[in-house]
């Protein structure tokens, strides 16, 4: 039961926000507004399926062409400026959510990457991220998705030369509390 | 863009074919012809990767998708707007980063949410700002971040981050409003 729980809290927590919402479209128009509602959002899934379909597609074959484990290598090695440059290019590309790259970003820390390596390799993925791309332009379009990758592509390498500057020396005691 | 339909729409009408589809679908193509390209073994790992993420959300993908639909039968169109419309200013972006850490799920449970909030009269900005905040500082994510990195990593990167979102809505709204 509690693994059922631990598995499916997110399904179960938008559940809990669909008997709110239906709840409160109960109290606005009664059954045929809770009626129209489940209704609307069955129709405009089936209006995008298309586009979802498109979305999922891009998204599994940009996973399949870009190699974890490239990636990997190629950011244990380098360090400074160009290190922290070649995270956020691999954090862009690196395909998944967070329990593909988090697992991955861990290993770089054991493997001894900076700390401003780290951290610009999560926020480029965060922010940069190629694999979501398709499912941002497909559903919120172009404009708000060309305007939103604009304005945080600096954050990334920034942050990351922030947090280095700043944090660097504490890398050691990071990688301590890890491994206990 | 696309997604919301008014209920008084024509809801008879089959899957959409507009712009963003057509594009997506070229993508999909261009991707399809490198990994054929590639190998074949390519081919089927990138097909059986999406037909697995696809019936693995699918559950998720229904249920944001009925709250979509639920949200925009009840139309809170004013409640938006006072909250996280385009007049909304400061309060606007910090209310959509608090937003944004709490939305649970991946893009595509997300984005149809942020959609709808989109379609009811959000900001530019605070639309920004919540696909922002929900990058870089949510709390399911922090969830899988702690295990692998430790505490320490994630004070550094999560509290650094605070600022994010606010920065990044705050350039929106001196750029476009």
């Amino acid at each position: 039961m509690k693994s059922f729980f631990k598995k499916y809290w997110v399904q179960l927590l938008l559940f809990v926000v669909i008997l709110i919402l239906a709840g409160l479209a109960y109290a606005q128009g009664g059954w045929s507004d809770v009626g129209g509602g489940f209704l609307s959002g069955v129709s405009i899934l089936f209006r995008e399926s298309l586009l979802l379909a498109a979305a999922f597609l891009t998204a599994g074959l940009l996973q399949a062409l870009v190699k974890k484990e490239v990636i990997t290598r190629w950011l244990g090695r380098e360090a400074g400026i160009k290190g922290i440059l070649l995270a956020c290019l691999g954090g862009g590309l690196i395909p998944g959510g967070p329990y593909a790259y988090y697992p991955i970003a861990g290993a770089l820390l054991s493997s001894g990457a900076g700390l401003g390596v780290l951290v610009a390799f999560v926020s480029a993925k965060n922010l940069w991220s190629v694999s979501r791309l398709p499912y941002e332009f497909a559903i919120l379009g172009p404009t708000i998705t060309v305007r939103r990758y604009l304005i945080t592509f600096l954050i990334p390498p920034l942050l990351g030369m922030l947090v280095e500057w700043l944090f660097g020396s504490q890398l050691a005691a990071i990688q301590k509390g890890v491994q206990k | 863009m696309a997604i919301w339909i008014p209920v008084s729409g024509n809801p008879e009408r089959g899957p959409e074919m507009n712009s963003a589809t057509v594009i997506l679908w070229c993508i999909a193509g261009v991707l399809l012809f490198f990994s054929w390209r590639a190998s074949t073994e390519t081919l089927k790992r990138g097909l059986e990767l999406a037909w697995k993420t696809t019936r693995a959300n699918l559950l998720l993908i229904v249920l944001a998708f009925v709250i979509v639909g639920f949200v925009n039968v009840l139309s809170p169109q004013e409640l938006v707007t006072a909250w996280i419309g385009p007049n909304s200013g400061w309060r606007g972006i910090a209310t959509s980063e608090f937003l944004g850490m709490l939305l649970p799920g991946g893009p595509y449970v997300v984005f149809p949410i942020i959609d709808i909030l989109n379609q009811a009269g959000a900001g530019l900005a605070a639309v920004i700002t919540l696909i922002t905040s929900w990058s870089t500082q949510s709390l399911l994510t922090v969830s899988f971040e702690l295990p692998f990195m430790g505490w320490r990593f994630t004070a550094i990167r999560w509290g650094l981050g605070l600022v994010i979102p606010i920065l990044v809505g705050t350039t929106a709204l001196l750029i476009w409003g």
